[in-house]
């Protein structure tokens, strides 16, 4: 193995958690996104335009660190959009209807958020039925009871600080929604890397059956991760509620399906588990958004949209499938 | 083995009993349930539904599965009434090109999957995204509306209770039992869905396999679509928009394995039966509709739980 292999070999592995290579492709992709639509729409680079971008990123970070939290230990969770629906409605109802004061409403709704995750994690663990068919019913499940206990109605005569909230600008341009989710990725990070139950999840993620024999209380570390991802639904909802000032049954859903597999795909978080890409996830949002805001500032409209996300997924797998070849073969000494 | 513990082991007698008990109750509970009416407005809902389970049913058997089931349908129902609405095809001409394209469909969610060895799962949602997204940009999800009167006529037509639309369907799951029971390609999808490596040892072409299982259920996806454009009378984009949950809720309780390598056509065919069953029970006694959701997300939960206590059983036996 030449020197050089071996060099770009450890390097790869260094930053194997985060796959940098792939992260400085998609940061490059996203700053020509934006060249692009500075370019033909004038009004891309506006502060209004800007404020709504990082509001609208704000929430698509946090919808990917919920599936990625449930990547992680190499399952999947399909029941964000339904979790965070149920998060909204609750914090309304708690908000509206009890009247109870805003933070502990905001408790409240991500404590059922995490306590639904957990119930996720707990049938899973439990059954050792795969994670997609058990969230996929869970999904239906925590939807169906929404939609039965508030008959489809909007809650909207929130107090007027959540909307307040939802329309605040830090410098005239940041919202304070993009600046929490900026912290949740930092604490993410932070746990993933340096905390005990965070290694224990990714090495639980990675190969279930070693992590058992090195003493890795597995069903347990599943069990957590789907209640953080449920947690951080709940979060994305509440997100979601400060912006639109309301509660609307209509949130979340399906809706949020794609675009959680979007970010931590297209940042390099495997499907098989074992590792995350926190800094990949949020970089993944960005072009999501990015993609979606451009296309409705140049007056494309959303009905092209999902064909252009459909593609960008299809072409980041392909494009990460075809650089782990390469890479495998350069590994290899040639004879 | 006890008779009745013999019986309890096939995948679908527990929906017999289900659907034959649920039945009962409901012929009891609301005098309008036996009605040719109600039965023939039933067993017509039933017909998409079907051929969607099908659809998702064939990728279950190769251990994989096809997210895209209802993009596809939506695109081939918008792509069948443009080819007739716009072009003036005759019906002869635009159903086996309907059925192409959700055979092309299947096509590159198979290529896709096998050339890359990427999950299906991730292929599948992001082709999903992908057909829908032409389809709504092409229609702007504006509906095709005039459609042939033979068409209408098939989707509306009944003898007694038994409406035509609903043949469809039965032929294919015949042929679909054959298919798997008999035929060496068939044999082949439930091999290497039940152990890939076995299979491929064996000599299966894991491409072919994995192609072929994609295409057969772009086909069944574009037949259900073209099933809903009859039975609708117009051609809206929003067909296959939720097919997702009932696709894989009726393999599933009818004794699909997730791992694959194992089907059942005929517990499927009784588990679209049951699903509808309760859902005409549930409009019969003017139950809150919000309730369908819930009651099928249940479903799914207590089929799986039956399902493993059923392989712990049988594996003890």
């Amino acid at each position: 193995m030449t020197d050089e292999a071996m060099s770009e070999m450890s390097a790869r592995r260094r930053f194997g958690l985060g796959g940098v290579p792939a992260q400085f492709g998609l940061a490059i992709i996203i700053a020509a996104f934006w060249a692009v639509f500075a370019w033909r729409a004038p009004g891309f680079l506006s502060p209004f335009n800007l404020f709504s971008v990082g509001r609208a990123l704000a929430v698509d970070i946090v919808i990917g660190f919920a599936q990625m939290a449930a990547l992680a230990t190499g399952g999947m969770n399909l029941s964000v959009g339904s979790i965070g629906v149920c998060a909204v409605m609750t914090g309304g109802y708690l908000m509206q209807t009890l009247a109870l004061p805003v933070p502990v409403a905001i408790f409240g709704a991500l404590g059922l958020g995490a306590a639904l995750g957990w119930l996720n994690g707990f049938v899973i663990a439990r059954s050792g039925v795969s994670a997609f068919i058990i969230t996929l019913a869970s999904a239906n499940l925590y939807s169906g009871a929404m939609l039965i206990l508030t008959k489809a109605v909007p809650l909207n005569s929130l107090p007027m600080e959540v909307g307040a909230f939802g329309k605040m600008k830090i410098a005239g341009l940041v919202s304070p929604l993009l600046v929490i989710a900026l912290a949740v990725g930092l604490v993410l990070f932070v746990f993933y890397r340096h905390s005990v139950l965070g290694r224990q999840i990714l090495a639980a993620g990675a190969n279930a059956r070693a992590a058992k024999m090195s003493g890795v209380p597995v069903d347990r570390v599943i069990t957590i991760s789907h209640a953080l991802s449920g947690l951080l639904a709940a979060t994305a909802g509440m997100m979601v509620v400060a912006h639109l000032g309301a509660a609307m049954p209509a949130v979340g859903g399906e809706d949020w399906l794609l675009p959680s597999f979007l970010g931590p795909v297209l940042g390099g978080t495997p499907l098989s588990g074992g590792a995350v890409a926190v800094a990949g996830t949020m970089l993944g949002a960005l072009l999501v958004t990015t993609i979606r805001s451009g296309l409705l500032v140049l007056q494309i409209g959303n009905y092209w949209l999902q064909l252009y996300l459909g593609v960008i997924l299809l072409l980041a797998v392909l494009v990460d499938r075809y650089r782990a070849l390469y890479q495998e073969r350069r590994g290899i000494p040639m004879r | 083995m006890t008779l009745f513990r013999r019986l309890l082991l096939v995948e679908w007698s527990g929906l017999a009993v289900a659907i034959l008990l649920g039945a009962l109750a409901l012929s009891v509970i609301a005098p309008n349930f036996l009605t040719e009416f109600n039965l023939y407005v039933m067993l017509r809902s039933l017909s998409v539904g079907l051929l969607v389970a099908f659809a998702q049913m064939v990728t279950l058997g190769v251990g994989q599965m096809n997210i895209a089931v209802g993009a596809l349908g939506g695109l081939t129902a918008i792509i069948f009434g443009a080819t007739i609405e716009l072009y003036g095809f005759p019906l002869l001409l635009a159903i086996p090109l309907a059925l192409a394209i959700g055979a092309l469909g299947g096509l590159i969610n198979g290529l896709l999957t096998a050339r890359t060895g990427v999950n299906a799962f991730i292929i599948t949602l992001a082709t999903a995204s992908a057909f829908t997204g032409i389809n709504f940009g092409i229609t702007g999800s504006i509906p095709f509306y005039k459609m042939p009167a033979s068409l209408v006529a098939f989707g509306d037509h009944h003898l007694g209770a038994m409406p035509y639309l609903l043949v469809a369907p039965l032929i294919v799951a015949f042929l679909l039992g054959l298919f798997f029971s008999r035929a060496a390609p068939g044999r082949e999808l439930l091999a290497f869905g039940g152990n890939p490596q076995a299979a491929e040892l064996s000599g299966i072409s894991r491409e072919r396999v994995v192609v072929s299982a994609h295409v057969l259920s772009g086909l069944l996806a574009a037949a259900a679509a073209v099933l809903a454009v009859a039975q609708l009378g117009s051609a809206q984009p929003t067909i296959g928009a939720d097919w997702l949950l009932l696709s894989f809720a009726a393999p599933i309780i009818g004794g699909a394995a997730l791992t694959g390598g194992h089907i059942s056509v005929l517990g499927t065919l009784f588990a679209v039966l049951l699903l509808g069953l309760i859902q005409n029970g549930m409009v019969l006694a003017k139950v809150d509709p919000y309730w369908v959701q819930f009651v099928l997300g249940a479903l799914i939960l207590a089929a799986v739980g039956l399902n493993r206590w059923r392989a712990v059983n049988s594996g003890v036996a």
